[in-house]
């Protein structure tokens, strides 16, 4: 699956890296994240729990590493989840470009196998259900940009 | 044997009072004391290497009994046996590679089994698996046949030096001289793609260990409880004797519940030994997505040569078979794609090569056709391809090829899946199409009927195909017949029973000979305890081989009960007949005695049994056919396609059917009505979609489209009869016949349908989805 798209920040590239290298904000980023903790640089473990159709609380235990990293432009996330239901795992590589007023446009394109319990009976959904976890995770970074950079 | 009082006629089901009031014994109906539950983990990986499985965490929950991985087996962990030996076919190459009770080092398809867990209820069970903590590092998985031969292909097995599982020629006369002579050459690539056999029960298992008894029960929804039996007792150090394997009332069973040695049926009864206590499993719908074995991936380059006037010279057909991720079942399948193939026609060149490969998916064994589909499909097409090409009439090109009466037995001169040569017993081609083209109206249709609508703007169309099916194989099936003293007469065969009406056919078949009531005649079917010997229910034998059984066995005991009446009666036996339950002197109907109490006086508590003789009214008979016998039929059908949303309607659906001589026309006509259901499913709603990673993206019915009985019309049936010479009952097979053809007739159906579009089918299963891109093709290509 493949899931990709961009993002307009109204903010500075340094701050929506720092953003995005900070577990307590990428854990609201990433909807139904349960926990996440740092456990070496770049390498994040935590639990997720998303609902997917028929399937209401599928649990993963997820890592996340980030790789390549090119401060502040672009990183490679590797991510490893697997639960009862299923897993899903893959690379999502994220850019970060300035644009001219200020603002800063995140470009992502992640490309994950899942397999299991999810793909056989939630195939359907993955499409509408990633779109709607991929807004609600930019959303909640958005907010918290604006909240970092104040009134 | 030609019809009778009882063979012949239709006569309504015995058992279908059981079924109706819901008396029937299923496995799931099983409940015995101190029962634990049984759930498996399954590989969510379709390829991966793993390094190990942590079952600390489930066997501490609260309820759970037991957790085995494969470790945890010792010695009892080894592959499964390999059920059916390839044919001694010249040259030929097969690599064995059988599947395992639990995944060790390596897991291969997705739902592969890797843990199996015991507890006190399947919830207790199914929630522990969440517990097993797995180990896994996925590999790359192989899925396409045809990159599963690549050099850079990853590998499967990592015994064998790639993913081919085996590699067969067989030829008959010179293909290329043929060709060099036709008029016309025709070739395509053809694809068939999998299905699921969906039966309406899933697959279950009951197994008690009596430790006191020392003895092994097993419930198992299996086809084969006889070889299943048979296997146990080796693999668990048993005497055949100490194992009774019953399969009960069975929901469907297609071919996949053949003795498959599935790791669940292998699991239970070792387990229930471990622990001494009855343990169940039944599957749920997604494990049987995943865990019974499926079909029908294959990919055929074929061509055909004709002279001008549509005589087939030969037809060449390499293909590639997808076996799934082991072997079990031998060459079964793709060898009677190639030998099906040749269908009704006379061919005298054929080249016939294929490939089968492994690849990370289910296993594949027989589903309902077992090969036979891809088989015809390819000649159907091929056949019709050709007539358009020359400008003959579909029909009139099958019938130039017809192979005639008078060339049978016609020997093929290649090898069957039996390992008997292919060759036809008996069969009259000739009629089952003229009287399919009489009863859908062929002539009127393309003449009158569809020109007609046509000019409306309507999409109709016909299509009309041929097929031979090879039926009613060895080696062997037996059957008891016993007249009991209250009159009524049991019959005990070895053969398994899933609802193809085993017990009126059968009493039927005893009714005739003794002339008894048919419902006074009870037959059981699957029970070890009741019937030793045989092999089970596969390759649409159990009419031919366990009824000819039953007919010998039936036909002993009216030899004992003609000698003791006429002893009774003081009249030779030759002087006595049979008449509703009764042995009376020819033309003298006072002078008789009830069968009930010839059994008595056959079975006397006082005086001695003389030397030679048996007590009782009973007798035991075994029949093997030397080969197959080989059934043929015409299906033709009349399609309306929507052109914008690409839904066929099936107008009308004709079946003629040749299985021999018929033993209950309502029997048959009920078989033939739930093929034509199976393959409507096939051609048109049923696909397992696999991805590039091996996920099956389809494993549940939200997803997985079965045909209802809205979308399967009544099917119109004919008739026609060939005896076969191979059985004293001169009947053929006739489970499969309907599920066969359908692929090759959806396809010429909808060709005519879209005529002015220039559609051009070669894969099945279609879709509405597939019909509408190929549709969409045909036009930008005309466009073009």
């Amino acid at each position: 699956m493949i899931v990709e798209g961009d993002f307009t920040f109204q903010g500075p590239r340094e701050t929506v890296w720092g953003l995005l290298q900070d577990p307590e904000v990428l854990a609201k980023a990433l909807p139904g994240t349960k926990e996440l903790t740092q456990v070496a640089p770049d390498q994040y473990e935590g639990v997720m729990q998303v609902a997917l159709g028929p399937i209401t609380a599928a649990k993963f235990t997820v890592k996340v590493e980030l790789k390549d990293k090119v401060v502040p432009e672009r990183y490679d996330m590797m991510i490893d989840g697997r639960g009862p239901v299923g897993y899903t795992r893959g690379v999502a590589k994220v850019t970060l470009a300035e644009h001219g007023d200020g603002a800063t446009v995140m470009t992502y394109r992640a490309d994950l196998q899942i397999g299991g319990k999810v793909a056989a009976v939630g195939q359907r959904l993955l499409d509408s259900v990633s779109k709607m976890m991929t807004k609600k995770g930019l959303d909640a970074l958005n907010d918290e940009l604006k909240k970092r950079l104040g009134p | 044997m030609t019809a009778g009082r009882y063979f012949g006629q239709s006569i309504r089901r015995n058992e279908d009072a059981r079924l109706l009031t819901g008396r029937a014994l299923f496995v799931d109906d099983v409940h015995l004391d101190g029962m634990l539950h049984v759930a498996f983990l399954r590989s969510d990986f379709a390829h991966g290497t793993l390094r190990g499985v942590d079952c600390a965490a489930a066997r501490a929950r609260d309820g759970v009994v037991a957790v085995y991985s494969a470790e945890d087996l010792g010695d009892y962990w080894q592959p499964g046996p390999l059920l059916v030996p390839p044919p001694p076919i010249k040259g030929h190459v097969f690599h064995v590679a059988t599947q395992v009770p639990l995944a060790r080092h390596k897991v291969r398809h997705v739902g592969e089994p890797i843990a199996m867990i015991v507890a006190e209820s399947r919830y207790v069970a199914e929630d522990a698996l969440a517990d097993i903590e797995v180990d896994l590092e996925p590999l790359e998985a192989v899925v396409d046949v045809e990159r599963a031969l690549a050099v850079d292909s990853p590998r499967i097995h990592e015994h064998l030096e790639s993913n081919l599982a085996a590699h067969v020629v067989q030829q008959k006369g010179d293909y290329a001289r043929a060709r060099d002579d036709a008029a016309v050459v025709v070739a395509r690539r053809f694809r068939y793609d999998r299905g699921a056999s969906a039966p309406m029960e899933n697959r279950g298992i009951v197994a008690h260990w009596d430790a006191r008894a020392e003895e092994l029960t097993l419930w198992d929804t299996t086809q084969a409880p006889i070889p299943i039996r048979n296997g146990l007792a080796r693999l668990l150090g048993l005497m055949e004797s100490q194992v009774r394997v019953v399969a009960p009332f069975i929901g469907g069973g297609f071919g996949p519940k053949i003795m498959m040695f599935y790791p669940e049926e292998v699991l239970l009864p070792w387990a229930s030994m471990q622990l001494s206590v009855p343990l169940k499993w039944i599957e749920d719908r997604q494990e049987s997505f995943y865990g019974t074995t499926q079909e029908r991936g294959q990919v055929h380059d074929a061509e055909i040569a004709v002279t001008k006037d549509g005589t087939i010279l030969g037809v060449r057909d390499v293909f590639l078979h997808d076996s799934g991720a082991y072997d079990p079942y031998g060459l079964t399948v793709p060898i009677n794609s190639q030998c099906t193939l040749l269908g009704p026609y006379r061919v005298p060149n054929y080249y016939s090569e294929f490939t089968a490969v492994f690849t990370n998916k289910t296993i594949v064994t027989p589903v309902r056709g077992a090969g036979r589909q891809h088989g015809v499909f390819v000649m159907e097409r091929l056949l019709d391809l050709a007539a358009r090409k020359l400008g003959i009439d579909r029909v009139q090109i099958r019938k130039r090829n017809y192979l005639s009466p008078d060339e049978f037995p016609h020997d093929h001169a290649i090898l069957f899946q039996d390992s008997a040569p292919l060759l036809y017993d008996s069969g009259d081609y000739l009629p089952s199409m003229e009287k399919a083209e009489e009863l859908i109206g062929y002539r009127a249709f393309i003449e009158e009927e569809q020109p007609r609508l046509r000019a409306e703007g309507r999409h109709v169309g016909l299509g009309i195909v041929s097929y031979v099916e090879g039926t009613g194989i060895g080696p062997y099936e037996g059957a008891r017949v016993t007249v009991e003293p209250s009159g009524r007469v049991r019959v005990a065969t070895g053969v398994g029973t899933q609802g193809q009406g085993h017990f009126t056919a059968f009493a039927q078949i005893v009714a005739e000979v003794l002339d008894v009531d048919v419902t006074n005649v009870q037959v059981i079917t699957g029970d070890t305890r009741e019937f030793g010997w045989g092999t089970g229910t596969f390759a649409s034998r159990g009419a031919v081989v366990a009824g000819s059984a039953c007919y010998e066995a039936a036909l002993r005991v009216r030899d004992k009960i003609t000698k003791l009446a006429g002893e009774a009666l003081e009249v030779a036996p030759d002087d006595i007949e049979l008449s509703n339950g009764r042995a009376q002197v020819k033309g003298v109907p006072s002078r008789a005695l009830e069968l009930g109490e010839l059994a008595v006086r056959a079975n006397p508590l006082r005086g001695a049994v003389r030397p030679g003789t048996e007590p009782g009214l009973e007798s035991t008979a075994y029949f093997g056919p030397a080969r197959g016998s080989t059934a043929n039929g015409v299906h033709a059908m009349i399609v309306e396609v929507d052109p914008e949303t690409a839904m066929v309607e099936i107008k009308r659906y004709v079946v003629v059917h040749d299985c021999g001589h018929v033993i209950n026309p309502l029997l048959v006509e009920a078989q033939v009505q739930g093929g034509v259901a199976h393959g409507i499913g096939n051609a048109f709603y049923e696909q397992l979609v696999y991805n590039e990673d091996g996920q099956l993206l389809n494993a549940s019915f939200m997803d997985y489209l079965v045909p209802t009985s809205t979308d399967v019309p009544s099917v119109e049936m004919g008739h026609v009869v060939t005896p076969s010479p191979l059985n004293p009952l001169g009947v053929k097979g006739v489970g499969e016949a309907g599920a066969i053809p359908t692929g090759a007739l959806f396809a010429q159906a909808v060709e005519d349908a879209l005529r002015d579009l220039n559609v051009e089918v070669c894969e099945i299963p279609l879709s509405p989805n597939r019909l509408f891109d190929l549709m969409r093709e045909a036009g930008a290509s005309a466009r073009g």
